[in-house]
């Protein structure tokens, strides 16, 4: 039998105990891990609208806010903006919203891509074919609409996945019929949550002739994003206002790394609770073998052995909750977004070894820290008053 | 050491509690020499488990000097590894570790030494044989006897090849016939391995085994008798 054997067979002793105690900390471990992949794909979906290709400048009517209504600029101001220096590429987007297949509203707003538009109506960007890299579209399953027609779109993973849609089904928008061309996916949930269609096309349904919402600018491989955007805010002094996707996803980065901040206050209460139990757990253990400690003392053990033997089963203990816990997360999370398409759509989890590290890291430190004074009282017990202990 | 010589001296030694209330050693003498077998019997709290905790290197004196097999205990920082290697302990209440089987309690005072696990289970087993426990060596102390628990508890106090036995009260829990058995077996291991025994006792048909009876009083040595047997 080796010291490990007789460390990892203890806590069994009390199965009731050690389970509840296992249990306390699987639950603080469960939402480490569950927050962790949750935010973590976000953060992931959030790097994506950075990808390479896509417009790193969204121009934008000053004063407009993200649902105000109509196109705002004048389409050929796309055309003005690209004869800037360092400006590479240009297009100008109409943003609207549909919130219901007949009904349709516009709108305009400063976020790259689409997303659930105003009202929770589907988000409907009309773009030029030519320019869908802007909006880090690279690729698509299908075709890609003609600019001249009246009856085509292309559809974004998340919004196919909720409405149930593929490559070559119909959809009723402003009351009429299109048809899905192609599908695509870019990674950020913003834009996979969106519909694209020619510009014309959206301009004629929602009466915005010749009127863009958005104007995308990509830079050149040499110029300094900030630069640019500092220049066209100066060529348009309050006409125009510019926000950067890297500015963009610093808000968003922002939103999660609240997010990221109260899942840490959750999992502290939850883990501090579950090393309450452990803490309770191994103090009750040690009180019941008082005398058993005693023996092993009179049998020549040394105090160093004695704490190592306590501080390992709460070590023992934390680590099967880290098992547990992680399971029961990674499990519930696939199943939470499997069950629920929308939520799955959006949010992909991500399995960062970074999440389980830490996840780990805390069972360990709590294993240790619960069992660091438990151990203590057993290793500075008196053998004689142990041995006499009833 | 040979046999002639004493495997335990005991000078003057005084050991009190409750801030001197409570006087559980006088001023003790002790000799006993190597391979010796001794009762110790007296009254309650006249001092003969404090003698076998001093003996044993569990508790320490306030005074006086006590020295077992060469080691002088009032001066050595050591005492896990003196008791480890020097005594083996027979406690009344046989104190196995219940979640453990018969044979992982022998072996329990050997992750002290550098024994392999190999040579922690052949000794181990050597022992089982010894105290004719060896059909049993899986099962779990819950499942044994009193008189069973204690053959364990005597072959867990021998397995690191000890100098010196410490018996306080072994057949204290067992019916008289039991007892009897677990007497000899103790008598027999003492003479097979040479081992000095040390045993407390209040019952003198127990005590009559030894070779020599030391009765205490008032943690003092009264008088040193040679047994009957």
């Amino acid at each position: 039998m080796s010291f490990l054997s007789l460390v990892v067979k203890n806590p069994f002793r009390n199965k009731t105990r050690s389970a509840l105690a296992i249990v306390g900390i699987a639950i603080g471990i469960m939402v480490i891990v569950a927050l962790g992949m949750v935010t973590g794909g976000l953060k992931n979906s959030t790097q994506s609208t950075l990808k390479a290709g896509a417009a790193e400048i969204t121009v934008v009517q000053a004063g407009s806010n993200s649902f105000e209504s109509g196109g705002t600029i004048n389409e050929s101001t796309a055309a003005d903006i690209l004869n800037l220096s360092g400006v590479k590429d240009t297009t100008g987007i109409l943003r609207a919203s549909n919130t219901s297949t007949s009904i349709a509203t516009t709108s305009s707003n400063s976020s790259q891509g689409g997303f659930a538009g105003p009202g929770g109506g589907l988000s409907i960007t009309g773009i030029d074919s030519s320019k869908l890299s802007l909006l880090g579209i690279d690729s698509l399953n299908g075709t890609v609409f003609t600019n001249s027609s009246t009856n085509q779109v292309i559809m974004g993973k998340t919004v196919a996945q909720d409405l149930n849609k593929t490559v070559g089904d119909t959809i009723d928008l402003y009351g009429q019929n299109f048809t899905i061309v192609g599908t695509f996916e870019t990674g950020s949930f913003l834009t996979d949550a969106g519909i694209m269609m020619p510009l014309a096309n959206l301009q004629n349904l929602t009466s915005n002739q010749n009127k863009v919402s958005d104007v995308l600018v990509k830079v050149t491989d040499n110029a300094n994003v900030t630069t640019v955007s500092n220049e066209i805010d100066n060529a348009y002094p309050n006409q125009l206002t510019t926000t950067t996707a890297a500015d963009q996803a610093n808000r968003i980065n922002q939103g999660l790394s609240f997010i990221d901040t109260a899942s840490w206050a959750i999992s502290l209460l939850a883990i501090f609770i579950g090393a309450v139990g452990v803490i309770n757990t191994m103090i009750m253990s040690v009180y019941e073998r008082t005398r058993e400690i005693g023996v092993l003392k009179a049998v020549g053990w040394t105090d160093r052995r004695i704490l190592g033997m306590i501080l390992g089963e709460s070590i023992v203990l934390t680590l099967i909750a880290f098992v547990v816990g992680t399971i029961i997360a990674v499990v519930g999370v696939e199943l939470i977004l499997t069950l629920s398409p929308s939520v799955g759509g959006i949010i992909t989890p991500s399995f960062s070894y970074d999440i389980f590290l830490r996840a780990f890291l805390v069972a360990f430190l709590v294993g240790v820290f619960g069992g660091l004074y438990p151990a203590y009282r057993a290793s500075r017990l008196s053998p004689t008053e142990a041995l006499r202990y009833e | 050491m040979n046999n002639t010589e004493n495997i335990i001296e005991i000078k003057g030694l005084k050991k009190s509690y409750d801030n001197g209330k409570i006087k559980a050693l006088n001023g003790m003498d002790l000799e006993v020499k190597k391979g010796e077998f001794i009762s110790i019997m007296g009254p309650s709290g006249s001092g003969k488990s404090s003698l076998l905790n001093m003996i044993g290197a569990l508790d320490t004196a306030n005074e006086g000097s006590i020295m077992v097999a060469g080691i002088d205990l009032m001066k050595t920082k050591k005492l896990n590894k003196f008791r480890s290697k020097e005594i083996g302990f027979v406690f009344q209440m046989h104190n196995l570790i219940p979640n453990l089987s018969v044979i992982e309690n022998v072996q329990i005072p050997m992750f002290e030494t550098n024994a392999s696990s190999t040579e922690m289970r052949e000794r181990a087993l050597e022992l089982l044989k010894a105290v004719d426990l060896e059909d049993k060596i899986d099962q779990k102390p819950t499942k044994l006897s009193g008189g069973e628990r204690q053959r364990v508890a005597i072959a867990r106090a021998l397995v690191n090849h000890p100098s010196i036995i410490l018996a306080d009260e072994p057949t204290g829990s067992l019916d008289s016939k039991t007892g009897e058995v677990i007497l000899n077996l103790l008598k027999d291991l003492h003479a097979k391995e040479n081992v000095t025994l040390v045993m407390v006792t209040h019952e003198p048909y127990v005590g009559n085994m030894a070779e020599r009876i030391v009765n205490v009083l008032d943690g003092k040595c009264q008088n040193i008798v040679s047994s009957l047997s």
